[in-house]
């Protein structure tokens, strides 16, 4: 549908760019008056400032830039200038490398964590240093914040790119009493990655095994498929690959695969692993090697899926898995999931 | 020595050439099918199968245990002769040790193609987990064929050395080589032999009985997720019903050939002898069943309940009734109640066959009711019946190991020369 005013959106408010551009002008701070309250030269900051605009826009580079306001900035502001690194001099993109963060204490990660570490590290004083100490994986569910969307379930799949008749996570939904007197609870249930997995124990090529940080792992070269794992799980939740593909769903599903446990293994074809071997949720460990929370975590449309290192006692975490809501799922078979449950 | 008188004739197999044609063909065709079954097997994956991530383990594990218990109850009855020495049972050992590989290789057939990687079928060779009851029992399935091929060959090799000697064609040159050897047909080293073979025995009995069958019993009964699997006397059971295939197998087997490739009387005793062993093993496997269902069922545990309730009503209820209680005790537990039926051959063939059937239903009956009930409230439950290729590539196994019989006990002296009674 064409019409004459095709530049106003539904819900965008009609405003010239240059008003906004006015608008950020009155809230900006007066650079004079910023400068002027501390104990360094005004002038020298404002010209650093306008030439340092040039060099974001191109117009004059980082090393002249330097090489203009060197030796202006040392005498200003004397060791603190030498001892202080500087990243646009030292790497190309502009950051500083660990060895030089580390030896000015800096810890790399949001100001949140950097914040937490930097109490840790003091409150253990002549303790253990907090990264000696291990991580180790842990869920908490919050089953009041869970919606039985299913969103995680999906997201899931989206992810780790699992075939027909494999999910690694499902929510398992439960009615209880009688019309009209119903309730309903919903469970979701990924891999309990469990302390003491009855899989790991009985796989007689040990091709699943615990890692060091809690998940569990399972070796698709290794696997043989005899899927005795899938007997011994008392949760269900581990699924054999027979080789069905969404071709007919999607176009070109199996180009692409999920590195799993960090593993790229291309495309999806006939014969090859996984195909044949037995797979399970591996907590995102792919992810989490890169930083990020497991896709259904960071999908969950109620936050009700946390994720973190349930080793540290002060994380969300092992702070939620202690409380008194805290629960396991079937914790008489002795597994010791490290997923929890808050009912 | 007792064959030294009459003049020389060794001609094991057939004697009637027509039912030999009659029986290579109708294998032909069975092998046949099952090879087809076999190629969509390989080319499709387990998608060619039934099974579901909710029913992972289906026909092929049961037939696997199925075979592993046929051979380790041939096994057992096999000491009766070699170990325990009671008379009259020399007859039937070399048979019931024959059975007994060909069971296992039967039983390692089923194995290989349950594998979802076939490929990879000796890794369990090369890395180990000593906590897994699979792990344990590959190597212990190894050691028991090793055994009872080393049996075999104290318990033959006395004959294959005067085939050997004085026999011609295929079946002396044969015998020649698997004599390894030891050509000598002296007492003395029939008595080497005999000494060999009770220490093989020896060896072999805790081997079939704790390891190799009871642990493929102890290899479900640790699932703690399957509590119908998880009971103490889980692994009895499977020791028991083996077994009672076992004795119905040898039982059957005897009378067979001592009729069709022999042409001899069948010697009633010896019917009567093995008739009345496996009525007791059915009325102890009865017994023992009914005490873990009673014991199940008075847990009030909701999956055991549900589990029984599966088996006695369930879907394919039929296969506990009609295969399990019905062709498996009843029916043969009748054929064996009158001495005159015990000594009747064709009778106690029907017995056998009866009874060797009847435990395939025990055995599926063991794998699948457990499988059918999800593990957790709110999964989906499982439904199994065993897909076209999987009763195929079944069929077609189950062909190879008759073959193998066949072959065997066409060229081997099987039955003792001096007819076992020395
Ligand atoms: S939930 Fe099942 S698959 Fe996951 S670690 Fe525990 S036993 Fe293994
Ligand atoms: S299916 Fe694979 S991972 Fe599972 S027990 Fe067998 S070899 Fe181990």
């Amino acid at each position: 549908m064409s019409s004459s005013n095709d530049d106003v959106q539904p819900g965008v408010p009609a405003v010239e760019t240059a008003s906004m551009d006015a608008m950020v002008e009155t809230e900006r701070a007066d650079p004079r008056e910023e400068l002027a309250k501390t104990d360094h030269d005004t002038e020298l900051g404002i010209a650093m400032a306008e030439d340092a605009k040039r060099v974001s826009q191109g117009e004059i580079s980082a090393e002249a830039y330097w090489e203009k306001y060197d030796a202006a900035a040392e005498q200003e502001f004397g060791d603190a200038y030498r001892e202080t690194p500087n990243p646009s001099i030292e790497s190309t993109d502009q950051t500083i490398d660990a060895g030089t963060a580390d030896s000015l204490s800096c810890t790399i990660g949001s100001m949140e964590s950097v914040a937490c570490e930097i109490d840790a590290a003091e409150s253990v004083e002549g303790g253990a240093a907090p990264e000696d100490r291990k991580a180790r994986w842990g869920m908490v569910i919050d089953l009041q914040k869970c919606v039985g969307c299913d969103s995680c379930t999906v997201a899931c799949k989206a992810e780790n790119r699992t075939p027909p008749g494999v999910s690694y996570n499902v929510v398992m939904e439960e009615e209880h009493g009688e019309f009209p007197n119903v309730t309903r609870t919903n469970v979701p249930r990924p891999c309990m990655q469990c302390e003491e997995p009855p899989c790991v124990q009985v796989c007689p090529v040990s091709a699943t095994y615990k890692m060091d940080n809690g998940v569990v792992n399972i070796d698709y070269d290794r696997c043989i498929g005899c899927r005795y794992c899938m007997i011994a799980c008392p949760y269900g939740a581990r699924y054999f690959d027979f080789g069905e593909n969404y071709d007919d769903e999607v176009e070109e599903a199996g180009e692409i695969t999920s590195p799993e446990y960090g593993v790229d293994r291309g495309k999806r074809e006939d014969g090859k692993s996984p195909i044949g071997n037995v797979r399970k949720c591996s907590f995102c460990t792919h992810r989490l090697e890169r930083g990020e929370e497991p896709a259904c975590v960071e999908t969950c449309v109620g936050d009700a899926r946390n994720m973190g290192d349930l080793n540290d006692p002060d994380s969300d975490v092992a702070e939620m898995a202690d409380s008194t809501r805290s629960f396991q799922l079937k914790e008489s078979e002795g597994t010791d999931p490290n997923v929890y449950y808050l009912k | 020595m007792a064959t030294d008188t009459s003049h020389f004739e060794f001609d094991p197999g057939f004697t009637d050439n027509r039912l030999r044609v009659a029986w290579y063909a109708a294998l032909a065709v069975l092998l046949i099918v099952g090879g087809a079954a076999m190629i969509l097997r390989i080319t499709d994956g387990m998608a060619s199968t039934n099974l579901t991530s909710t029913t992972p383990w289906g026909a092929w594990v049961a037939f696997y245990i199925y075979f592993v218990g046929l051979s380790a109850g041939a096994f057992l009855v096999s000491t009766l002769a070699n170990v325990f020495g009671v008379s009259g049972m020399h007859r039937v050992d070399r048979d019931a040790l024959f059975a007994a590989i060909i069971s296992m290789v039967v039983a390692l057939m089923f194995v290989w193609v349950d594998l979802g990687r076939m490929d990879r079928m000796f890794f369990p060779f090369i890395w180990r987990q000593l906590t897994s009851a699979l792990s344990w029992e590959v190597h212990a399935y190894v050691a028991y064929i090793a055994v009872l091929v080393t049996e075999l060959y104290f318990s033959m090799r006395i004959d294959l050395a005067r085939v050997a000697e004085r026999g011609s064609g295929l079946r002396a040159r044969l015998s020649g080589l698997l004599t390894l050897g030891r050509r000598s047909t002296s007492e003395a080293s029939r008595t080497t032999d005999r000494k060999w073979l009770t220490r093989a025995g020896i060896l072999g009995i805790p081997l079939a009985i704790f390891l190799v069958h009871g642990g493929t019993g102890i290899l479900f009964a640790v699932s703690k997720a399957r509590p119908y699997w998880n009971s103490g006397l889980f692994p009895v059971i499977f020791i028991v019903s083996a077994v009672l295939s076992g004795t119905a197998l040898v039982m059957m087997l005897y009378v067979l050939r001592t009729k069709l490739f022999d042409d001899e009387p069948v010697d009633r005793n010896l019917l009567n002898r093995l008739a009345v062993l496996l009525a007791a093993f059915i009325v102890v496997d009865a017994a023992l069943t009914g005490i873990e269902m009673l014991i199940a069922i008075a847990s009030l545990h909701p999956h055991e309940v549900e589990t029984w309730a599966v088996i006695l009503f369930g879907e394919m209820s039929w296969s506990f009734w009609w295969f399990m209680v019905g062709m498996g005790w009843l029916f043969p537990l009748v054929m064996l109640s009158k001495r005159e039926w015990r000594e009747t051959p064709w009778l106690m063939v029907l017995a056998g066959l009866s009874v060797v059937i009847g435990i395939i239903a025990v055995r599926f009956n063991i794998v699948v009711p457990p499988q059918i009930l999800p593990v957790m409230k709110g999964l989906p439950h499982g439904s199994y019946f065993p897909s076209a290729v999987e009763w195929a590539t079944s069929i077609g196994m189950i062909a190879v190991g008759l073959l193998l019989y066949t072959i065997g006990a066409e060229l081997l002296p099987l039955t003792p020369l001096d007819r076992g009674d020395h």
